[in-house]
């Protein structure tokens, strides 16, 4: 099962960027777990800068912008 | 944005101590956010939260140094960011442009940038320090 997690301060690009990672699993069908990250301390101990950030099983693949539906779906199937 | 682990935070008054002891003064706002309104500090130096991975390294890690931004919340970030890539004299100033410019410290530039803006909060959460 894939792990995605959406880290961002609870602004609104942030809370696109998690819509978009539900309707990416959801239109993959894949098994994934899709998670929220807004604490302070979780986004400095992951070196988060800019938000939101993407991260799929650990890895940071989009940084500071809103990641669309396809491409979170491009990032699930690799 | 209280919890001190990771990084400690410093109020604007306290920054002046700071300053004046020849710290630098990192500010992480974007460029156009700097060109309508700027710290007028000695020891400045200016990378965009946008530009941070790439340039943070232009920085001396042995110098002191307090992270600004408009409101805190940026600089924080980038605060964590240098102390995890080891730099050990590394502090955040809370509250940011908007409690700098509340307080009458020096800037360049247009403080309607940031102004008009709540103050009534005091930036002291340890009930020790006083308010600054």
């Amino acid at each position: 099962m894939k792990t995605i997690k959406v880290l961002g301060t609870g602004c609104s690009k942030c809370n696109v960027t998690y819509q978009n990672a539900l309707e990416a699993v959801k239109r993959s069908g894949i098994e994934a777990e899709v998670s929220k990250i807004e604490d302070i301390m979780e986004l400095m101990e992951l070196n988060v800068l800019t938000t939101p950030v993407l991260m799929i099983d650990g890895v940071q693949y989009i940084k500071g912008r809103v990641a669309d539906v396809k491409e979170i779906m491009d990032l699930i199937a690799k | 944005m209280e919890n001190q682990t990771l990084v400690t935070e410093i109020c604007p008054t306290t920054t002046q101590s700071w300053v004046k002891n020849g710290a630098l003064i990192l500010d992480v706002r974007e460029k156009d956010e700097v060109e309508r309104l700027r710290f007028d500090v000695p020891n400045y130096h200016h990378i965009p939260l946008t530009e941070f991975e790439d340039r943070f390294q232009e920085v001396d890690p042995n110098q002191e140094i307090v992270v600004v931004c408009r409101s805190g919340g940026r600089s924080l970030r980038a605060a964590g960011f240098l102390v995890n890539h080891g730099y050990p004299k590394v502090v955040n100033m809370k509250h940011g442009l908007i409690r700098w410019v509340e307080k009458g410290f020096p800037t360049k530039g247009d403080v309607n940038e940031v102004l008009p803006a709540s103050s009534s909060s005091c930036c002291s959460t340890d009930g020790k320090t006083g308010c600054c």
